[in-house]
C-alpha cells in the first residue's frame, strides 16, 4: 500500500495545479488577514469596527477567521483538485493501465482517495500556516499581544481540535466532487459541479435562516448547515470578525450540535463515497 | 497437453441492441504467439477488454492461467502484461517516472529492470523526457515496456506495432518470437497479416463478433486445397487425373505442369493413380496462399472490395 500511495504522490506532486491551488488559498490567508483585518482596524474609528476588524487579524481570533474563510474556499480547492485528479486519468487511459496491472477497481479508487486526502490536508495547512504567519505579523504591527491568553481562548489542543473541525468540514465538499467526477468522468463536471453546489448551497441557507416559515427547517438537510454548526463551535468569545466565505457568519446557537454534526457530515460523506465506489466497480471502462 | 493459458468460454458482449461479441469459445495454448485477427469493429478490442476485465461480459467467462477471472481477476492480471489500444501514459511525467508508478502496481519493480526494459524498446535515450513530447510511435514503445515491465507470463497485446516504422515493426515481431521462446505466451491483434504471418503460429479470426477460424498459420495457409504438379508426361496425367470424380479441376501450366484442385491430404491417392499409368511424379506441392488470402476469402472482404 506504502509503494501505491508514493505512486499516487507522484502522480500529483508533478502536477502544476496543487501549487497553484495552495497560492490561491495564500493569496485568501493575505486578504482575509490585511485587506479584511489589518487595514480595516487601522483605517478605522469605529469602535465596534475596530474590534470586529482586530478579531479578523489579530492572534489568537484570526484561528476562527481564516478557518472560516479557508472551509468555504478549501472545499472550492479541494473540489477543483480531486475532479482533476480523477478524471483525468480516464482522458489519459491510465486508469485501465492501472487495472489491467492487477490492482482491483476498490484499491484503485482507496489509493486516489489516500492520496488526495494528503495532498489537500497538506496544502489546505500550508495554507493556514501562511495565514497565520499573516496573523502573527499583523498583531505586533498593530502592537496587540502575541498570546492564546484572551478571555474564551483556546488552550493548543483547542486549537488543534479548531483546525480539524474546519477539515473536517471540508470533507463532504471532497466527496461530493469525487463522486461526481467518478461518475461523470469529468473535471468540468466534478469542479463545476461542486462549485455550484456550494454557492448555491450558501445562497438557499441565506435565505431559508431568513426564512420563517417550514423553509427555516428545510437547513437540515444540507451538508453547509451542519459544516457551519462545526465552525460555529470554532468562534472564540462572541465577537464578530470579517472573512471572505459567501455566506453569513455562523451564530452558534441556531446551529446544530457539533456532535451531531460531525455525524451528519460522516453520512454525506459516506453516502457519496458509496456512489462513487458502486458505479466505478460496476463500470465499463472502454478506450 | 497443458492447460491453456487462456481460455475464453462462450464469451459475449451486447451494448444495448448490438451484439459486439458473441460466444466466442478460444484456447490459447502456452508457449505460442496466437494472433487474433479480424476486420475493423470485428470485436478485437472488446473480447481483449473482457479478458482484461475491463468490461463486463453478458454471458460466458474468461479463465486465465487456469484461473476464473469472475473470482481471481486481480490474481491473474499481476501474472499478465498488457498493451491496450491507445495510449495510456501520464503525459507530464518522464518515461521512467511512468514505469516507476506502473511497476508500484505491479507489485514493484528494481531501477535496473526499469533501464532494462527501456533499453529493450529503445527508450533510453529519452526515459528523462516528458511522454507529452513524444511521437506516436515513441508511445507505443513505452506502452511495450509498460506490458514487459513485471516480466509476466502472459502478454496482452492490441494492435502492439501501431505508429512503427518498418524498423520498430520488425523489432517487436523479433521481440515477441524470442518472448515465446522463453516460454511467454503472447496473444496479439493486429491489422498487419502479414506480419502476423510472420510472428504468429496460431491465429482466430473473427467477423461480426463471432469466430469464423482458427488454427495454426501453416495450416490456414495450405489450406487453399490446389496442389502443384511437375510430371513426366502431361498428357497422360491430365486424362489420369480428369477420370477421377473426386478431382473438381486439372488443368495444364506449362511444359510439364499441372495445377489439381484437390485437397492436400488426398494427394498420396493422386500419386497412386499416376504411378498406375506410369506417370511419375518429379515435384508436388501445395499451391502457396498467404494469410491475406485466406483472410478475405473467409471474411468476405475481398468481395466487399473488389
Amino acid at each position: 500500500m506504502g509503494s501505491l500511495l508514493a505512486a499516487e504522490l507522484l502522480k500529483v506532486r508533478k502536477r502544476w495545479l496543487p501549487y497553484g491551488l495552495v497560492l490561491f488559498m495564500i493569496g485568501g490567508a493575505a486578504i482575509v488577514i490585511w485587506v479584511g483585518g489589518y487595514a480595516e482596524w487601522h483605517d478605522q474609528n469605529d469602535l465596534q469596527y475596530r474590534q470586529t476588524s482586530l478579531h479578523t487579524f489579530a492572534f489568537p481570533w484570526s484561528i476562527p477567521s481564516l478557518l472560516d474563510s479557508g472551509q468555504f474556499w478549501g472545499a472550492l480547492f479541494v473540489g477543483i483538485l480531486v475532479s482533476s485528479v480523477v478524471a483525468t486519468e480516464y482522458n489519459w487511459g491510465t486508469v485501465r493501465q492501472a487495472l489491467i496491472r492487477g490492482q482491483s477497481r476498490t484499491q484503485y479508487l482507496a489509493v486516489k482517495l489516500a492520496g488526495l486526502v494528503l495532498v489537500s490536508a497538506l496544502s489546505l495547512l500550508l495554507a493556514l500556516a501562511a495565514g497565520l504567519g499573516f496573523s502573527l505579523l499583523a498583531t505586533s504591527f498593530a502592537d496587540q499581544p502575541i498570546t492564546l491568553d484572551v478571555p474564551d481562548g483556546p488552550s493548543a489542543p483547542e486549537v488543534a481540535l479548531m483546525i480539524l473541525r474546519a477539515g473536517y468540514a471540508v470533507i463532504p465538499y471532497g466527496m461530493l466532487a469525487f463522486c461526481l467526477a467518478v461518475v461523470g468522468r469529468s473535471t468540468a463536471i466534478g469542479a463545476a459541479g461542486v462549485m455550484a453546489y456550494i454557492i448555491a448551497e450558501s445562497i438557499t441557507l441565506a435565505i431559508f435562516n431568513e426564512s420563517g416559515t417550514f423553509l427555516h427547517d428545510l437547513r437540515d438537510l444540507f451538508p453547509g448547515h451542519y459544516a457551519q454548526a462545526l465552525m460555529g463551535a470554532n468562534r472564540i468569545g462572541t465577537g464578530e470578525y470579517n472573512h471572505i466565505a459567501f455566506r453569513e457568519l455562523p451564530v452558534p446557537s441556531e446551529l446544530p450540535d457539533p456532535n451531531v454534526a460531525a455525524l451528519v457530515l460522516a453520512l454525506y460523506s459516506l453516502a457519496f463515497l458509496a456512489i462513487a465506489v458502486y458505479v466505478f466497480r460496476r463500470r465499463d471502462l472502454r478506450a | 497437453m497443458s492447460e491453456p493459458v487462456l481460455r475464453t468460454i462462450g464469451l459475449s458482449k451486447r451494448y444495448g441492441r448490438r451484439l459486439a461479441l458473441s460466444d466466442l469459445t478460444l484456447d490459447i495454448p502456452r508457449g505460442t504467439v496466437y494472433g487474433f485477427l479480424g476486420p475493423n469493429g470485428a470485436g478485437k478490442t472488446t473480447a481483449i477488454n473482457l479478458v482484461l476485465g475491463l468490461i463486463a461480459p453478458t454471458a460466458g467467462h474468461v479463465e486465465l492461467f487456469g484461473l476464473d477471472t469472475r473470482t481471481h481477476l486481480t490474481e491473474a492480471l499481476r501474472r499478465t502484461g498488457s498493451l491496450l489500444e491507445g495510449s495510456q501514459a501520464y503525459p507530464d511525467l518522464s518515461a521512467r517516472d511512468n514505469l516507476r508508478i506502473w511497476a508500484a502496481l505491479s507489485g514493484g519493480a528494481t531501477r535496473e529492470r526499469i533501464a532494462s526494459v527501456l533499453e529493450t524498446v529503445d527508450l533510453a535515450a529519452r526515459a528523462g523526457d516528458k511522454v507529452r513530447s513524444y511521437s506516436l510511435g515513441m508511445r507505443q514503445r513505452l506502452a511495450l515496456a509498460a506490458a514487459l515491465l513485471h516480466d509476466p507470463e502472459f502478454l496482452v497485446l492490441d494492435e502492439p506495432t501501431n505508429g512503427l516504422d518498418p524498423a520498430g515493426i520488425r523489432e517487436v515481431r523479433e521481440l515477441l518470437r524470442s518472448l515465446a521462446a522463453d516460454g511467454r505466451t503472447v496473444f496479439v491483434s493486429s491489422h498487419l497479416l502479414s506480419e502476423v504471418e510472420q510472428m504468429c503460429d496460431e491465429v482466430a479470426i473473427i467477423k461480426e463478433g463471432r469466430l469464423i477460424a482458427h488454427g495454426a498459420v501453416a495450416d490456414l495457409t495450405h489450406r487453399s486445397g490446389v496442389l502443384e504438379l511437375r510430371v513426366t508426361d502431361t498428357e497422360k496425367a491430365l486424362a489420369a487425373l480428369q477420370a477421377l470424380d473426386w478431382v473438381p479441376s486439372v488443368t495444364a501450366d506449362g511444359r510439364d505442369g499441372l495445377v489439381v484442385e484437390a485437397p492436400p491430404e488426398r494427394a498420396w491417392e493422386l500419386s497412386r493413380a499416376l504411378a498406375e499409368q506410369r506417370v511419375y511424379i518429379s515435384e508436388m506441392r501445395p499451391r502457396e496462399s498467404t494469410l491475406e488470402d485466406f483472410f478475405l476469402e473467409v471474411t468476405g472482404e475481398e468481395e466487399k472490395s473488389g
